[in-house]
């Protein structure tokens, strides 16, 4: 999360090898969960059946399912290891400014940003992460717990009714699939917007694939952490920061 | 103190965004409206559709048919009831009697016994019984009939003239869907939804479970009255399944279910709500953020327009 350092005179680095490698497992198990999960719900639907044609069958697409969902929730698993090593190896901070961990200042800067929408006020001056990327991290660390109990009552419906009264596995069903709807539907239109739409990252938001974020952009986008960790702490250092000029 | 508040009051928010909060406020509405109306759009209660009935016989089908080696003489006969000729073209009423419920289904037998004897314990059976039972009855009250559809025959189910043999698991299941969904209307519909449908029928997942492959074929049965029998039908394939595991419910609807019917109205009742809560949970998610995504974006790309960098 924080292991920052200046990697070139106009970018640094924001996200770690580690991180991005996980972002790319994320992307690539969320999607074929989506793909082969939804042509399960709307199998009555034509292109359901070719999607599960082209995997195999039904049972392989369902193996294929399960399969994407172990990858997912082991970077769920990989990721909470790393908070660990993070802390104990590393020795960061779990809590602070510039952590995921919501505080007051999102509350501000989710009020700040209404003021801005509606023309009365300038925009957040966000720290390392704004509050939609901590609600985007937030929605994947606990969405995966629940998508993952409800999808495993599912899994093995036989263990669980064994304890739990039988409509569990019903109620399970349709959590599951509105959870679903909502994990899609906020990705597909949200997360997309947010990153790649925006007029700064236009037409294509890199840095979590590369982990470089331009210093004029941090400046621009996360001017918190900008102030904290990369501004020149005083004009006599003598190197003027490009983002400066550029400004 | 003016931006104190959260900024949405008539003073300082701009007359359209006042007037589109209503109306997303009745998107919320509609959307929790549109679960409730759903539910009820359905064509179950359609009439029972006449099986395809001709006053001749299409030889080409036949031919490819399962009966194709048998002489027409081998089922139709002569019948004799009492001393009166069976069927008798003279009887009152003959051309309007449905000719299921006229030929005597009691020769397919002479080749399908086992198949015969099997459908004598079911629950077709019982309701031919019953039905025999009302005809008998000159009661006013008995002569009306209650039932929606008539008793099945063998010919209601399986059509002697073209229905073929060594078909596939999967293609006789998916003709099964319609013949059992003809009377069985709400039956089939909740089937569909549920993943044994889903599965079977559209996916064409050979494994997974068929009308018959719970209730049985001939000797079919409802898996309502006793939880034994509903538990062994799951075990055939889920071995492990425990007591509870009979009551997951795989017809969802309260549609012809008794009203005293436990567990299975209490249960589709939490169900129900369960998945109206977090319905309503994801549309009001979905549409706050969304609302919020789309009026950031249209003042970030005003921005960017008024004030290039």
């Amino acid at each position: 999360m924080m292991e920052n350092s200046p990697i070139e005179n106009d970018a640094v680095r924001r996200f770690s090898v580690f991180h991005r490698f996980l972002h790319i497992f994320v992307m690539i198990s969320f999607t074929f969960l989506a793909v082969t999960g939804f042509s399960l719900s709307f199998s009555d639907q034509g292109w359901a059946g070719l999607v599960v044609s082209m995997l195999g069958g039904a049972e392989s697409a369902a193996g294929f399912h399960r399969f994407c969902a172990a990858l997912f929730y082991l970077v769920v698993v990989s990721h909470l290891i790393w908070l660990g090593y993070f802390k104990v190896v590393l020795k960061g901070r779990w809590t602070g400014p510039h952590t995921m961990i919501p505080n007051s200042t999102d509350w501000e800067n989710i009020l700040q940003n209404f003021r801005y929408i509606f023309g009365k006020g300038k925009p957040p001056l966000f720290n390392r992460f704004s509050y939609l990327e901590k609600i985007d991290y937030w929605a994947v660390l606990l969405g995966m717990q629940s998508m993952g109990v409800t999808g495993l009552l599912m899994w093995h419906p036989e263990a669980f009714s064994a304890v739990l009264p039988g409509y569990a596995i019903n109620i399970a069903n349709e959590f599951h699939f509105h959870e679903a709807i909502l994990a899609v539907g906020y990705i597909g239109v949200v997360h997309m917007t947010s990153t790649h739409l925006t007029p700064e990252a236009f037409p294509l938001e890199k840095s979590i694939f590369n982990g470089r974020i331009a210093r004029r952009r941090l400046k621009a986008e996360h001017p918190g952490e900008w102030k904290d960790r990369y501004a020149p702490t005083a004009p006599s250092e003598g190197t003027t920061d490009p983002a400066d000029a550029a400004s | 103190m003016k931006h104190s508040v959260f900024p949405l009051n008539r003073w300082t928010t701009p007359a359209i965004i006042r007037r589109a909060l209503p109306a997303m406020g009745l998107l919320v509405l509609l959307q929790l409206a549109s679960i409730g109306a759903a539910r009820g759009d359905t064509d179950w209660d359609k009439p029972f559709p006449a099986f395809e009935s001709n006053w001749f016989v299409d030889m080409s089908r036949f031919s490819e048919g399962a009966h194709t080696g048998l002489d027409c003489g081998e089922c139709h006969v002569d019948m004799v009831e009492g001393t009166q000729k069976h069927p008798d073209p003279e009887a009152p009423g003959y051309l309007k009697t449905d000719v299921k419920e006229r030929f005597d289904y009691g020769r397919c037998k002479r080749c399908h016994l086992k198949a015969h004897e099997r459908s004598l314990e079911g629950a077709h059976a019982e309701a031919m019984k019953q039905q025999q039972q009302r005809k008998a009855d000159q009661t006013e009250a008995a002569q009306k009939d209650d039932a929606p559809y008539p008793a099945p025959t063998c010919g209601h189910c399986h059509s002697a003239h073209y229905d073929r043999s060594q078909r596939s698991r999967v293609e006789v299941g998916r003709a099964m869907i319609e013949t059992c969904g003809a009377c069985h209307p709400v039956e089939k519909a909740t089937y569909l939804e549920n993943y044994h449908g889903r599965a079977a029928v559209d996916l064409g997942r050979a494994e997974a479970a068929y009308c018959t492959d719970c209730h049985g074929a001939h000797a079919c049965v409802s898996l309502k009255k006793e939880a034994e029998t509903a538990l062994s039908a799951c075990r055939r394939c889920h071995p492990d399944a425990g007591k509870n595991f009979a009551d997951i419910v795989i017809h969802y609807s309260t549609q012809r279910l008794a009203d005293d019917d436990h567990p299975k109205r209490p249960a589709i009742l939490r169900i129900y709500l369960a998945g109206l809560v977090s319905l309503a949970f994801v549309s009001i998610l979905l549409i706050g953020f969304y609302s919020h995504s789309f009026l950031l974006m249209l003042r970030k790309i005003h921005d960017k327009l008024r004030r290039p960098e």
